[in-house]
C-alpha cells in the first residue's frame, strides 16, 4: 500500500477537486449549494477560495472533511482525491484518518469552536491519542510542545487552562496547534481571522505562513478578505453561486482579472494606497436563489457586461494563460465585447 | 473556592432565617390556635395552658422565644401529640423521606439523562416519538393516580406470578422502596428528559461537536467526552431545586404506600394548627432546600470550569 501511494505521489497534485456537488434537502425545496466545483492543491502551496457569504466555500470544504451533515446534505457527484486516492465519503485513506491526520481544520470563531469543558491541553492532546496511539501523559506533553510551537507563551500553565481564560488570537493559536498536532499534509482555515481584530489577524496568518514553511503542508484558506488573499494565496479560486468564476495564481487574479465578478470585488474594497485611491464600488443586487439556478450565468443580473446569451446558457470555462481560467462569455471566441476593466487572452 | 461557599453558607442562613420568620407570623395570623379544638375548655384551663405553653406572652416575646430556641436548634414539643418533641417526629421520619427521596432523585436523574439523550440520538425516529410520548404522560398524570395504578398492576402481577415478587405497600426492605420511589421520581424524569433533549440537540449543533469531528475523533467519544458533560449542565442546575421538591412533596406518595415518612405528619400538623410541628418541618424543609441547592452549585462548579473562577 505504501508503495502504491509513492507512485501516485509523484506528479499529481497533493489535492485534486473536480466537478464536486452538494445539495442540502430544506423545507423550502432542495439547495444547490455548490454545483460544479474543482481546484486542486500542491504541497507547500496555500490556495485561497474567495467569495461573498452563502456562494458555498464552507461547504465545498466541509464536503471534503465529511463534515457536511447527512441528510440533509448530499454528495451528487464529483471527486476529491489525496495523492490520487478517493476521500469523498471515506474516513481514512491508505490506512491514515482523514479528518485530523491528513487534513486538519480551523474555523472561524474560535471562542465556540473549543470544548468549554475541557482544557486546552486535553484537546489538543486528543487527536494525538486517537491516531497516533499516545499514551494521555505523552499526548499532553506534546500538547504543550505544539503550544509553544504556536507561540503561545507559558504553554506548560496555559496547557491547564480552559478556553474561557484565552483571548480570541490566544485560542485561534491553540486552534491550529490542535489542528496540526498529527502533522497532516493539507491545513483547511475556515475564514480563520474574521472573528479576530485586525492586529491579531496579521499575527495568526504569519504564524500559518512559518509552520507552513516549517512542515510543507498545503493550505487552504477561506476567507471573503481579498487583503487576506493578496497575502497569502499562492492559488486563487473566485466562488460565485456555487461554482468557481475565475482561477489562477494569485498575480493572474488580481493583476489579470479576467471575470467581471473578480472585478466588481476588487473595486469593492478599500486601498491605502493614495495612487490607487478610488471609490468603492458596490455590487448592485444580490446572488441567485440557489434553491432554482439560473439557466445562465449567475452573475448575470449584477454583471455590467451581460449579453443576451449569458441569461440562456452556462459560461464555460475559457484558459487564458497557463492555468488561469475564467467561465465567462465575454472570453468566447465569438463574443465582440471587450471591456477594458478585464484582462483577455491576445493581451499576452 | 471556599470563599465562595462561605458567601453561600451565609446567604443560606439568611434565607433559613427569613423562612422562619415569615412562617412564624404567618402561623399566628390564622385564626385559632392550637387550643381551639371540639373539647369544652373553661376560661381557667385555657389561661392555665396559654400561660404554660408561652402563648399569653405578646408576640414579639414569643417570637424572641422561637428565634432563640431556633439558634439551638430545638423546635420545641408538639402541642397535639401528647410529649412529643418536634425534633423526635424529624428525627424518626425523616430519614424514612429522605431515603424515598434520595431514590427518587437517583432514578429521576440516571432516567432523565438516558432517556433525554437517547431521544436527542434518535431525533424525530421512533425511540424518540415513543420516549416522548411517555414523557407527556409522565408530566400530566398526577402523581397518585400513577400511585394507584402501579399498586393496582403490582397487585396482578404478585397474583399471575403467585408469589410477591415487590410488595404492594408498606416499609422496611429494599423491596419496599423501588416502586413509591419509581412514581415520586416520574413526572421529575419526565421534567429532566425533555431538558435534557433539548440541551443535548444544542450540543450536537454546537461549533465545538463540529471541531472534534474534524479531529477525527469517533462518534462514542464524541458523545462521552464533549457532548455529554456539556448537556448535562441545564439537568444539574434544576437537580438541587429537584430533589428538594422531591422529598419534601412525597406525602402524596407516602399516604398511597403506607409510607411513616415525615410529610404526613406535615399535612396533619397543618390541619390541626400544631404551631411547633408547621414550624418545625417547616423551617427544617426551608434549610433542607437551601443546602441542596448550594450543594448543587457547588457540583455544578466541579463540572463546568467557568463557574469555578467567576464567583
Amino acid at each position: 500500500m505504501k508503495a502504491a501511494e509513492d507512485n501516485v505521489d509523484s506528479g499529481t497534485p497533493l489535492l485534486t477537486v473536480e466537478n464536486l456537488q452538494v445539495e442540502f434537502d430544506t423545507y423550502g425545496g432542495t439547495v444547490q449549494a455548490v454545483r460544479g466545483v474543482s481546484f486542486s492543491v500542491d504541497q507547500g502551496q496555500t490556495l485561497a477560495i474567495v467569495g461573498e457569504s452563502g456562494c458555498g466555500k464552507s461547504v465545498t470544504v466541509q464536503s471534503i472533511m465529511g463534515l457536511i451533515p447527512m441528510p440533509p446534505g448530499r454528495i451528487t457527484a464529483g471527486s476529491a482525491r489525496l495523492r490520487g486516492h478517493e476521500i469523498l465519503g471515506r474516513s481514512t485513506v491508505g490506512g491514515k484518518e482523514i479528518r485530523g491526520a491528513e487534513i486538519g481544520m480551523i474555523f472561524q470563531d474560535p471562542m465556540t469552536s473549543l470544548n468549554p469543558t475541557m482544557t486546552i491541553g486535553d484537546q489538543i492532546a486528543e487527536p494525538l491519542q486517537i491516531h497516533r496511539g499516545y499514551s494521555a501523559r505523552d499526548a499532553f506533553t506534546e500538547a504543550i510542545r505544539l503550544l509553544e510551537l504556536s507561540k503561545i507563551p507559558e504553554a506548560e500553565k496555559r496547557a491547564r487552562q480552559y478556553p474561557f481564560e484565552f483571548s480570541g488570537g490566544m485560542l485561534q493559536r491553540a486552534m491550529i496547534a490542535m489542528a496540526l498536532s498529527c502533522k497532516p499534509s493539507i491545513l483547511i482555515a475556515d475564514e480563520p481571522t474574521t472573528a479576530l481584530d485586525v492586529t491579531i489577524q496579521a499575527q495568526i496568518l504569519d504564524l500559518m505562513q512559518e509552520l507552513q514553511k516549517e512542515t510543507g503542508m498545503a493550505i487552504i484558506l477561506i476567507t471573503h478578505d481579498l487583503g487576506v488573499v493578496a497575502r497569502m494565496a499562492d492559488e486563487v479560486a473566485v466562488m460565485y453561486a456555487g461554482k468557481v468564476v475565475e482561477y489562477g495564481s494569485a498575480d493572474d487574479v488580481f493583476y489579470r482579472s479576467a471575470h467581471p465578478y473578480t472585478v466588481g470585488l476588487k473595486e469593492a474594497m478599500p486601498t491605502n494606497d493614495p495612487a490607487r485611491q478610488h471609490e468603492l464600488k458596490p455590487i448592485d443586487g444580490s446572488p441567485p436563489d440557489l434553491f432554482a439556478p439560473p439557466a445562465g450565468c449567475g452573475y448575470c443580473p449584477r454583471c455590467p457586461h451581460a449579453m443576451q446569451i449569458c441569461s440562456d446558457r452556462q459560461p464555460q470555462g475559457h484558459d487564458l494563460h497557463g492555468h488561469h481560467s475564467a467561465s465567462c462569455w465575454l472570453h468566447h471566441a465569438q463574443s465582440e465585447s471587450r471591456p477594458e476593466t478585464l484582462f483577455f487572452k491576445d493581451a499576452h | 473556592m471556599w470563599l465562595y461557599i462561605l458567601k453561600r453558607v451565609l446567604q443560606g442562613l439568611l434565607t433559613v432565617w427569613f423562612i422562619a420568620t415569615a412562617t412564624f407570623f404567618a402561623m399566628h395570623n390564622v385564626p385559632g390556635d392550637p387550643l381551639t379544638n371540639d373539647r369544652a375548655m373553661t376560661e381557667t384551663t385555657r389561661a392555665n395552658l396559654e400561660g404554660k405553653y408561652g402563648l399569653d406572652q405578646p408576640i414579639t416575646t414569643q417570637y424572641l422565644i422561637f428565634l432563640r430556641n431556633l439558634a439551638r436548634g430545638d423546635f420545641g414539643i408538639s402541642f397535639v401529640q401528647e410529649n412529643r418533641e418536634v425534633n423526635d417526629i424529624i428525627r424518626e421520619h425523616f430519614p424514612v423521606s429522605a431515603i424515598l427521596g434520595v431514590l427518587a432523585v437517583v432514578f429521576a436523574a440516571t432516567g432523565g439523562v438516558l432517556f433525554g439523550a437517547l431521544t436527542a440520538l434518535y431525533r424525530n425516529r421512533l425511540p424518540d416519538y415513543l420516549i416522548m410520548f411517555l414523557v407527556i404522560l409522565g408530566i400530566s398524570v398526577p402523581s397518585f393516580v400513577v400511585a394507584a395504578l402501579s399498586q393496582l398492576s403490582l397487585v396482578s402481577l404478585n397474583t399471575l406470578v403467585g408469589f410477591t415478587v415487590l410488595p404492594v405497600a408498606g416499609w422496611g426492605t429494599v423491596m419496599h422502596m423501588l416502586v413509591p420511589a419509581l412514581v415520586l421520581g416520574l413526572s421529575t424524569m419526565a421534567y429532566l428528559t425533555r431538558l435534557m433533549r433539548s440541551s443535548m440537540l444544542e450540543v450536537t449543533s454546537s461549533d465545538y461537536v463540529r471541531t472534534a469531528k474534524s479531529k477525527g475523533v469517533p462518534p462514542t467519544r464524541i458523545f462521552a467526552r464533549h457532548q455529554l458533560r456539556n448537556a448535562i449542565l441545564p439537568v444539574v442546575t434544576v437537580l438541587g431545586p429537584a430533589i428538594a421538591a422531591i422529598t419534601t412533596g412525597g406525602f402524596v406518595v407516602e399516604l398511597v404506600f403506607a409510607i411513616p415518612g415525615l410529610g404526613r405528619y406535615f399535612v396533619e400538623a397543618v390541619q390541626q394548627l400544631d404551631y411547633t410541628v408547621i414550624m418545625g418541618t417547616t423551617v427544617f424543609y426551608g434549610a433542607f432546600l437551601v443546602f441542596m441547592v448550594i450543594l448543587v452549585d457547588v457540583v455544578y462548579g466541579f463540572i463546568d470550569p467557568r463557574v469555578r473562577l467567576d464567583s
